[in-house]
């Protein structure tokens, strides 16, 4: 019995590896997962043999690689209008560990490098730039254009370029140096998001993604998604995004699957799009009713959102998603940087009944009921989080958080301005409400587009509210207590599991699914406060349930559940003031074998394991401290990060 | 009537002359009120390639004849609106307008510096003004042994010196696979940069790592998590590399360089061709000139 998760962790390696391979034919690639392992994957799968040493041969992922899938530049026309002055060059930049100039005047510099960035400008009205030079040979053959060059040549540039302007003024800018019919020279920013994601890309180091972000916003109803290309810039500039404005974009994500799988067909390549604030599209992020059709969900709608849709990003600067209290009374950790005024742009105010089709956990348990009527899963995703920051900064850390917007870097009155007010509905959201998170975990096995697009693509991921914590999160059958003090939990892991993300099945008689789940804290952040596993499931009349079990905590010796079930708080050593805390209270290490004590074989379910860190100070705390900025009346100055992990799902056989 | 007059309104070309001004006359007294005189929107071949190009890129086919269609008539909305607007000056006092065409303009200088190809003599000269920012890495094989301050309290020293003692004796060959506490990170790294130490253990262990004499134990060294008893077996230096090793990072880099280089002096220039007039406002203390642009 005990290979049986053994094989599903395979069947997972062999399709992420099949994706790998950069020289397939485009018809192969185009069927993810369905390619001929080659030897290497094949021997992989067998491992008949385990060497001695428990490194030699390690094929899995060492440590995760921490990143943002959603930043916006000066690109985006929203960042652009607000006084973003940092492009997508500049971005990479940053995250890559360079130090910069914010748009609002300020040095700027993470405490460590990412190893990963998606710039996902907005696709509608990215625009186009003017490219004097399209066609650089030509250049050369006019005069004009030849005597420029040479200017440029020679360090000349800014003389170059005001002798081009005034040309353009003027028009007497060489026609021979202008390109389409009928259009001046310009080329669409979409080609120069890519040369700059090419240009910073620097495999084992630094991944640059290309990637967009489709913005439906029909109603103000936020179904935002981003787009992200596993492969190099050969490929994306191929294509132009998508956009949502009719006659050549549409608002449906139907449209946008179908842009997707074109993509894929014309050119061999892969894309992925993940959903975004769920908790700002008024009830239609995860629906049972398509708003569009008012008609239920269909068999197409469930395989192809479940096909495109592999992550959702839980948890980001317009806050968290994935927990609400209204829906999940009984977690005291559910209400977490909470944004549940009203949509997108605050023009409908929220109503209790649009909570459940927002957010992260009410939408899994959704997922389960929509795949008994029509035999897929929509939503079935992996969790990341990101920023949406559009700055073209992603510094997400509580202190040093560069804001959500340019008006939002650092300044004295960042914290008591409002974000957005709407008179009409009377949704209004303060700044000091927008929240510093997060980042996307990717348990990849090295920094690569491809490594770390195939880990989004089995979900091997798990969403940060900002620090890195890491995170192991492993389910099977036969997990054992000892497993958690083995020296390498990893290798029992995935030899005796499915890493997150995975799926167990076909449940041994008698035997209840294990976890084994283990957590470091940030190696520059606070200690941790408890491991959760959150699971949730169909009950025998159908009815989707949750629970959330406390599994290891800090402070074990003397911290002990209550008659009722319940730990006590870790405690606080954070002194607002000053914006300190310290690490004399939880542990900066858990790990644990955990089994559900509730398994019924009948009832499929999902865990997904949460991570909490002690509480620490806020950026607020920080603003404050060192901005001397006075906070409102109800501003939250502390909070308690975390990190979720994508869920294991167990499905019984039908 | 003088002869010649006469002679000259029986000519046809006259004619010709007082009948085109009449109707000009005519034309620009009805162009005033231009819903009669409709202003031709021409759609031009190239426009429609254009269109036709645009789709296909999204959506890799051809758009078929009603989606073409479609296009053309979205393409005629926009330009109606964007001529009446223009003509409106709704395109005046719009910050995202004025942004965005300022943003446009800052990409002129942007396309015109990435037009200039260094020479190698330019990119030395780049990676030698500043060669500690492409120098490699100094690289670090090494094998540690996490105590978990949870688990020892109060003991921690103790037990690390007589863990160190035993290690010490061990030397080099030392198996540490049941030494000290389980720990989440791997016990032995092959050949890492400091870099990716400090990401895993945090900055300050990555530098004591860096000050340990290669080939016996030492400890404890803090990390984030606790301390370690530590054994470097092997380091390799850091260096300057040669231009051939790092030509695509000193490429982008000096290309960085001369776009921030070239948009500056293009705004200087550009600014000098204006007379910049503040007027203070009322209440404004003297000599505040926070923006260094001189008063005139």
């Amino acid at each position: 019995m005990k290979n049986k998760p053994l094989q599903h962790t395979i069947g997972v390696v062999v399709s992420a590896a099949s994706l790998a391979l950069p020289a397939l034919a485009p018809a192969q690639v185009s069927t993810p997962g369905l390619g001929a392992p080659d030897k290497e994957q094949a021997e992989r799968g067998h491992p008949a043999k385990r060497p001695y040493s428990p490194y030699a041969g390690r094929d899995f992922p060492t440590r995760p690689f921490f990143g943002d899938t959603h930043l916006h530049t000066a690109y985006s026309m929203d960042a652009g209008a607000f006084g973003a002055r940092l492009g997508p060059r500049d971005a990479y930049r940053f995250a890559r560990g360079e130090e910069v100039t914010a748009s609002s005047g300020q040095p700027v510099k993470l405490s460590r490098p990412l190893d990963f960035l998606v710039v996902a400008d907005h696709s509608d009205n990215m625009g186009f730039f003017p490219d004097l030079f399209a066609g650089k040979p030509e250049v050369l053959a006019d005069p004009t254009g030849r005597k420029w060059y040479n200017m440029i040549q020679s360090g000349k540039g800014a003389d170059a370029a005001i002798e081009i302007i005034v040309a353009f003024s003027q028009g007497t800018f060489p026609k021979d140096l202008m390109y389409f019919p009928g259009t001046r020279a310009y080329r669409s920013a979409w080609q120069e998001t890519i040369a700059a994601a090419e240009a910073y890309n620097e495999p084992g180091r630094f991944t640059a993604f290309i990637g967009y972000e489709w913005t439906s916003n029909t109603g103000g109803n936020n179904l935002h998604r981003n787009v992200i290309f596993r492969d190099n810039g050969d490929k994306a500039s191929q294509v132009e995004p998508f956009t949502v404005y009719p006659p050549m974009g549409s608002d449906n994500p139907r449209a946008l699957w179908k842009w997707m799988a074109a993509y894929e067909e014309k050119t061999g390549g892969n894309v992925l799009a993940i959903a975004h604030n769920g908790n700002l599209s008024n009830g239609t992020m995860f629906p049972i009713i398509e708003s569009f059709t008012g008609q239920p969900v269909d068999r197409v709608y469930v395989e192809q959102r479940a096909k495109w849709e592999r992550l959702y990003e839980a948890t980001q600067t317009k806050g968290d998603g994935e927990a609400h209290p209204f829906l999940s009374p009984n977690d005291e950790f559910a209400n977490f940087e909470r944004w549940d005024k009203g949509n997108l742009d605050g023009s409908v105010a929220k109503k209790k009944e649009m909570l459940e089709f927002e957010y992260a956990r009410s939408a899994l348990k959704t997922g389960l009921k929509l795949e008994q009527e029509l035999g897929t899963n929509p939503y079935k995703f992996g969790l990341i989080g990101s920023s949406d920051a559009h700055n073209g900064l992603s510094a997400l850390e509580e202190e040093n958080f560069f804001g959500k917007t340019t008006p939002q870097e650092p300044s004295a009155h960042r914290m008591t301005t409002a974000f957005f007010e709407n008179d009409k509905s009377g949704v209004k959201v303060m700044d000091w409400e927008v929240s510093a998170s997060g980042y996307a975990a990717v348990w990849a096995r090295e920094n690569t587009r491809a490594s770390l697009w195939d880990a989004m693509q089995r979900k091997e991921t798990y969403a940060t509210t900002g620090p890195r914590m890491m995170v192991r999160f492993f389910g099977g059958w036969d997990f054992e207590s000892k497993d958690a003090q083995s020296r390498t939990p990893a290798v029992i892991g995935y030899t005796k599991g499915v890493p997150m993300g995975g799926d167990l099945q076909d449940a041994p008689a008698g035997k209840a699914p294990t976890f084994l789940v283990a957590a470091l804290r940030d190696p520059i952040g606070a200690n941790l406060d408890r491991v959760q596993i959150v699971k949730g499931w169909l009950d025998a009349k159908g009815q989707a349930q949750e629970r959330v079990y406390d599994v290891v905590w800090g402070d074990a010796d003397k911290r002990k559940p209550g008659a009722d079930g319940k730990l006590p708080p870790v405690g606080s050593t954070v002194d607002v003031a000053n914006a300190t805390w310290t690490n004399t209270i939880g542990d900066p290490e858990l790990i644990t074998v955990w089994k559900d004590p509730d398994f019924d074989a009948k009832h499929p379910a999902f865990y997904y394991a949460r991570v909490l860190e002690i509480p620490t100070p806020r950026w607020t705390a920080y603003d404050a401290k060192r901005l001397g900025a006075k906070p409102l009346t109800g501003t939250s100055m502390t909070l308690q990060e975390r990190a979720y992990t994508s869920p294991i799902w167990y499905t019984p056989e039908q | 009537m003088p002869a010649f007059l006469s002679a000259l309104l029986r000519e046809p070309l006259v004619h010709f002359v007082v009948l085109g001004a009449a109707l000009f006359a005519v034309y620009g007294a009805l162009d005033r009120d231009r819903a009669d005189a409709p202003v031709a929107i021409v759609v031009s071949r190239g426009q429609i390639e254009h269109l036709t190009i645009g789709f296909s890129r999204v959506w890799q086919r051809l758009p078929t004849a009603g989606e073409l269609d479609q296009l053309i008539r979205d393409h005629i909305r926009e330009e109606v609106y964007y001529r009446e607007a223009i003509a409106m000056g709704l395109d005046r006092d719009d910050t995202v307008i004025r942004r965005r065409l300022r943003q446009k303009l800052e990409f002129v200088s942007e396309d015109i510096a990435a037009l200039a190809e260094p020479s190698d003599g330019d990119l030395q000269a780049f990676l030698s003004s500043q060669p500690e920012r492409f120098r490699t890495e100094p690289r670090f094989t090494f094998t540690h042994v996490y105590l978990n301050p949870e688990r020892h309290g109060d003991r921690l020293a103790g037990d690390a010196a007589v863990l160190l003692a035993r290690l010490k004796t061990a030397g080099a060959r030392a198996d540490v696979s049941t030494l000290g506490d389980r720990f989440l990170l791997p016990t032995s790294f092959d050949s890492v940069s400091g870099s990716e130490i400090g990401r895993q253990f945090g900055e300050p262990f990555a530098r004591a790592v860096d000050d340990l004499a290669p080939g016996e134990w030492h400890g404890p060294v803090e990390s984030g998590y606790g301390v370690h008893l530590v054994l470097v077996s092997a380091r390799t230096e850091g260096r300057l590399p040669a231009l051939e090793e790092v030509r695509d990072a000193v490429r982008r880099e000096w290309e960085n360089a001369q776009r921030e280089k070239v948009n500056e002096a293009l705004y200087q220039r550009l600014l000098a061709r204006y007379m910049v007039i503040i007027e203070q406002p009322k209440a404004a203390g003297a000599g505040d000139n926070p923006i260094g642009i001189a008063e005139r």
